[in-house]
């Protein structure tokens, strides 16, 4: 290698973290389809669609709220079909994803010390970064399109009453993806900045757990209203999302998106690593 | 003129306010092997990590094989053979899975024959995962990580550690036949016998400063010297006169035998010695442990000739 060379991008470890990494995101990804089946079993049939109603009304109005508010009661089996893209149990898979792959691939191979067996080999910090960054992003798009994937399965499988609009699904889908794969940004960022794997846990989870709270509460209590604009959910879900493409809350969320992932990498390149 | 393959010069680290090296400079020639050594905190890790490009140095420059080390760059790390002190590896994945990744990163090709080779040497079986391995069959995998792609630089932190005496004995002609290739080796160790075995210089190191750096046979002679005076039967062990012997001291007294320590030339001692009826005069060898205890037996600030002249070399 002269003076001057960079060494070439480490294929090798881009597999290597993908295979540890692949049982867990196809697990994930299983749930989120067969949530979308299970939905969809649920909401093509009238009767069951005034029973799934009578038994959200039961909730509390939270939860209610979490899991899409008054948009439900309009009995829209379009409407009913987003349940699976916000339930709480959903926004968990896609929250333990977004936490665990770049905690675990950069703050975790730094606590367990592998990250200086790699960093021992001609390889950069940036290259590393980048490697953790496309599999926490690339991961969280394709669980979300995954999610997709599984409500187009559930209209092959159901017959409807009313006609299902998948080009809106695949607008939420990409929204959805972009908004998830900004979260895994954030967490990116927790892990490439803190030494300690359980530290940079703590703080990604507690910044989309307040995210998704503050998102719900706001949502819910009209005296707060004026909260939603402090999460990245106000970004997808107070948008013309369901007329149309929203191109401008999609920039801002892909601008904040790639901010994020550049001041974790230069964080990542600059700071020393408590090898 | 031969460039050197490590070349440290003026190398300092602080981790916040906390000192972790100052001002140290070394360099090590291809084919030499060249002893690191200090007691824990004293900041060998420190130096490799800078060496590695894993740490940024606070100042100072590092240069490995001609090429000014930038921290986190890589540099020159496929010629590298590293072995860290604290040797962790993925558990699940087989040993030969976690070696073959390693060694494929950067593109590097052809190890899997050396690694089988070494592998056999060691009598390590690749074929398990390293999470199922003991503690010395997994310094044995570290020891293969250094060596698969027969770097031209070896830097080494604590090769041994873990392995019985055959093992250990096996690493060290891996690092002699690795010297002898014409790789330069940076070897840091607690075990002093084997570094005053294989190492032809070294460097010790007192909470971040180098203190000695010479020829291992020069740092033996640097430390007290040994007399063991055997009188002749029936004569009393006689009372050494300390003020008119300075820096000479008896460290033990058996009937008929006295173990003198003393600095400096050997011709006092033996004059007041010659005084009485002595039978024989034996000098055991000064081993590097002794040499090094006295490093760190000193009060900081009056190391020795040695770390003044380091300083007077640097200004």
């Amino acid at each position: 290698m002269t003076g001057s060379s960079r060494p070439p991008f480490p294929l090798r470890l881009l597999w290597f973290w993908f295979l540890r990494l692949l049982p867990a995101w196809l697990g994930i990804a299983a749930v989120i389809f067969l949530m979308q089946i299970a939905i969809a079993a649920i909401v093509h049939d009238n009767a069951n669609v005034r029973t799934f109603l009578g038994f959200l009304r039961l909730l509390p109005s939270i939860v209610r709220t979490a899991l899409g508010g008054d948009m439900l009661e309009s009995g829209s089996m379009t409407a009913l079909l987003t349940v699976g893209y916000q339930h709480p149990f959903v926004m968990f898979l896609y929250m333990v994803f977004a936490v665990g792959t770049p905690t675990g691939l950069l703050a975790g191979e730094v606590q367990r010390g592998t990250m200086e067996l790699i960093l021992s080999r001609p390889i950069t910090r940036v290259q590393v970064y980048v490697c953790a960054a496309i599999l926490t992003l690339v991961g969280m798009f394709c669980l979300v399109m995954v999610m997709f994937l599984g409500t187009v399965s559930a209209v092959h499988i159901y017959t409807f009453s009313e006609p299902i609009d998948l080009n809106l699904f695949f607008r939420l889908a990409m929204n959805g993806g972009l908004l998830a794969s900004t979260f895994g940004a954030f967490a990116l960022l927790s892990a490439a900045s803190l030494g300690r794997l359980y530290s940079a846990i703590g703080v990604a989870v507690g910044f989309l757990t307040l995210n998704y709270f503050i998102a719900i509460v706001a949502a819910w209590w009209p005296r707060l209203e004026f909260m939603r604009k402090a999460t990245l959910f106000y970004l997808m879900y107070y948008s013309d999302l369901w007329q149309q493409w929203p191109l401008g809350n999609m920039a801002k969320l892909a601008a904040i998106l790639i901010g994020t992932v550049i001041v974790g990498g230069i964080i990542w390149r600059r700071r020393d690593l408590p090898l | 003129m031969d460039m050197a393959s490590v070349e440290i010069r003026s190398l300092t680290k602080w981790y916040g306010r906390s000192r972790g090296i100052e001002e140290i400079s070394f360099s090590i020639e291809p084919g030499e092997i060249f002893g690191y050594l200090g007691p824990n905190g004293a900041g060998k890790t420190t130096t490799i990590r800078c060496l590695m490009g894993l740490l940024r140095p606070s100042s100072g420059e590092v240069r490995v094989l001609g090429q000014r080390v930038a921290p986190g760059q890589g540099t020159q790390h496929e010629r590298i053979g590293y072995l860290p002190g604290e040797f962790r590896i993925w558990g699940r994945p087989k040993a030969r899975s976690s070696l073959g990744m390693l060694a494929a990163l950067g593109g590097d090709r052809g190890t899997a024959a050396r690694r089988k080779a070494l592998a056999e040497r060691l009598e390590l079986n690749l074929h398990r995962p390293v999470g199922d391995l003991s503690k010395g069959n997994r310094q044995k995998v570290a020891v293969v990580l250094a060596f698969q792609h027969q770097p031209d630089v070896l830097v080494l932190d604590e090769p041994t550690a873990g392995l019985d005496p055959l093992m250990r004995q096996i690493v060290l002609d891996l690092i002699c036949e690795a010297a002898h290739a014409g790789a330069a080796v940076l070897l840091s160790s607690h075990d002093l016998s084997e570094v005053s075995a294989i190492c032809g210089r070294a460097a010790i190191l007192r909470e971040g400063r180098l203190v000695e750096m010479a020829p291992i046979s020069e740092i033996l002679q640097q430390g007290e010297h040994r007399l063991k005076v055997w009188f002749t039967d029936g004569a009393l062990l006689p009372e050494m006169p300390s003020a008119d012997l300075p820096g000479v001291r008896i460290v033990e007294r058996e009937p008929g035998i006295l173990h003198i320590a003393y600095q400096g030339t050997a011709d006092p001692i033996l004059k007041w010695v010659g005084q009485f009826p002595v039978d024989r005069i034996t000098t055991p060898q000064t081993s590097l442990q002794e040499a090094f205890i006295q490093y760190y037996q000193q009060q900081p600030g009056s190391i020795n000739r040695a770390g003044d002249d380091l300083r007077g070399q640097r200004s």
